[in-house]
């Protein structure tokens, strides 16, 4: 019982679903040390996009992952519209914050299933699941597709609403409020989740502001950094909501933020709904893109998607860089596991939604 | 808000004119509607880049990300910053593909120049940790650097012969 041992965890491993490898550290049961090691799935994308036209990487960008995959092209896109001086029409405003919350809000029940599947829950991870499944039937009814929407493209976006799809929308959304507030009730009460969530992998507000950390992990350690909010775009200077924040610092802090930013992704949606303006939902044509740089930001389900672009006035740009979500939150795992039982690992693991295809552009 | 960023921006690009010894070019902002501002500088001496996450460490920013890139006479390193709200994209210019880094100051930086240190080969100096975060340990470093696709290398495009005979071609025709 008094020995060190080193554990190593992945890259390929049961409790993976991609490849990472932690070399892990116990004392005991107890978690003394982290290290993390990436790179196995590494796909060399902001190589490849150099290699295609700026249109081309609309389609390219949103291969990236599949949970956030709306926000890549989104803020790929309007780091290129910022080159080109592009302004969209009021339309494409709101429908951009449709399809992000409608995305946002299917990404979040899916992390908060996979931690009750992770503390043994299953009927609640099958009960939430059946619940997103909705939301999956709402996507691929509109858009098409229950992953890749394909919803923007420079100019605006490539799809609209008519009246029959706007009353189909509002019945779903409303179709799931009541099993969403059950299920929060769930995760917010119930004795053996709190048991596995509550003062479990605990990250400071000093540390989450130190590493830079972002997205739902850092609003359940009380910092606000919501991209929507302090780095505004879209339509979400025109909408009426709040950040969530809680102060927990814990695993359960931050499937709570989630799960009530499930509930303000519902209500943004039928703002939008009820505001949306009349008129065209792009530009005409397709511009030039001139020499130049641009960045943009959103706030993706995983928290701050940066762009970063690079024209020299060809039809190809000379340099695209983007930091995923989740980039920032990895160092934040080697605070938050120390301390916990090797059980727990997985459990904090899944706290930080971690995407590993979006690491690996 | 709007007012907010302007007068943030304004305030930082006063203070690195103090913190920055070789100075700066400011080459443009870029201010929309919603009250967003964006500042994109270039430092005259890479070693100055201490001193702006120095400044930046005093305003509790952070590094977004960073971005190289390989240019004629070395590399072009884009370092995006985060300070109350306002992107800073700060670009530096190194010849010899040496750097400090800037983790000590602002470890938000981490991983990025790590990566840039895996896929550029760019070097790091004072990293706490430099160890490799994306490449194999039996890699090469610098893999984008010296990557080239198929299709270019099909095209010719891996050497000059085929422009040579092209021009000597073109030449002969000219006479």
């Amino acid at each position: 019982m008094g020995e060190t041992y080193k554990v190593p965890v992945g890259p390929i491993h049961i409790a993976l679903e991609e490849p990472v490898y932690f070399k892990v550290t116990v004392h005991g049961e107890t978690v003394e040390h982290v290290d993390i090691l990436s790179g196995f799935v590494h796909r060399g994308m902001e190589a490849l996009v150099l290699r295609r036209n700026f249109l081309q990487n609309m389609i390219i960008t949103e291969r990236t992952c599949s949970l956030c995959s709306n926000n890549h092209p989104f803020t790929y896109i309007m780091a290129v519209e910022k080159i080109a001086g592009v302004k969209i029409p009021p339309r494409a405003e709101y429908l951009r914050v449709i399809a992000d919350e409608v995305k946002r809000a299917a990404s979040h029940l899916f992390n908060v299933s996979m931690l009750a599947h992770l503390v043994g829950f299953h009927s609640l991870m099958t009960q939430t699941m059946e619940t997103r499944e909705v939301l999956q039937d709402v996507k691929e009814s509109i858009w098409g597709n229950r992953m890749d929407l394909g919803a923007n493209t420079i100019g605006g976006v490539k799809y609209d609403l008519d009246k029959e799809q706007i009353r189909y929308l509002i019945k779903q959304l409303n179709s799931i409020k009541k099993p969403i507030r059950e299920l929060a009730a769930i995760y917010r009460d119930n004795r053996i989740v709190r048991a596995r969530t509550e003062g479990v992998g605990v990250l400071s507000k000093e540390d989450t502001l130190r590493l830079g950390v972002v997205g739902p992990t850092a609003r359940g350690s009380g910092v606000n950094n919501d991209i929507r909010l302090i780095y505004p775009y879209a339509a979400y200077d025109k909408l009426d909501w709040d950040v969530v924040l809680e102060d927990g610092c814990d695993v359960r802090a931050r499937a709570l933020v989630r799960l009530r930013e499930v509930f303000q992704a519902i209500n943004l949606v039928e703002q939008c709904l009820k505001a949306l303006p009349d008129g065209p939902v792009k530009t005409k044509g397709f511009p030039r893109i001139p020499k130049g740089e641009g960045v943009a930001r959103t706030e993706a389900p995983r928290g701050e998607l940066f762009f970063y672009v690079k024209s020299d006035g060809s039809s190809k740009p000379e340099r695209m860089k983007w930091r995923v979500p989740t980039y920032l939150n990895w160092e934040a795992l080697k605070v938050m596991m120390p301390g916990n039982k090797i059980a727990d690992i997985s459990v904090i693991f899944n706290s930080i939604d971690p995407c590993i295809s979006c690491t690996e552009r | 808000m709007k007012t907010d960023k302007k007068e943030i921006a304004a305030l930082l690009l006063a203070e690195l004119k103090v913190y920055i010894n070789s100075g700066f070019d400011h080459r443009f902002s870029h201010f929309d509607h919603l009250g967003n501002e964006d500042l994109y500088l270039s430092l005259h001496d890479k070693a100055d880049i201490k001193a702006v996450a120095s400044l930046f460490e005093k305003h509790t920013g952070r590094v977004i990300t960073i971005t190289p890139y390989v240019v004629d006479n070395g590399f072009e390193i884009a370092y995006h910053f985060d300070v109350r709200g306002v992107v800073l994209t700060v670009t530096l210019l190194t010849e010899d593909g040496t750097v400090d880094s800037i983790t000590p100051n602002l470890k938000s930086a981490d991983w990025a120049e790590r990566e840039m240190q895996d896929l550029f080969n760019i070097k790091l100096i004072g990293h706490p940790n430099p160890d490799r975060l994306i490449l194999d340990e039996k890699m090469a470093k610098g893999i984008f650097k010296e990557y080239m696709t198929l299709s270019d290398a099909m095209t010719g495009a891996a050497t000059n012969t085929l422009w040579e005979q092209i021009n000597e071609a073109k030449g002969e025709q000219n006479g």
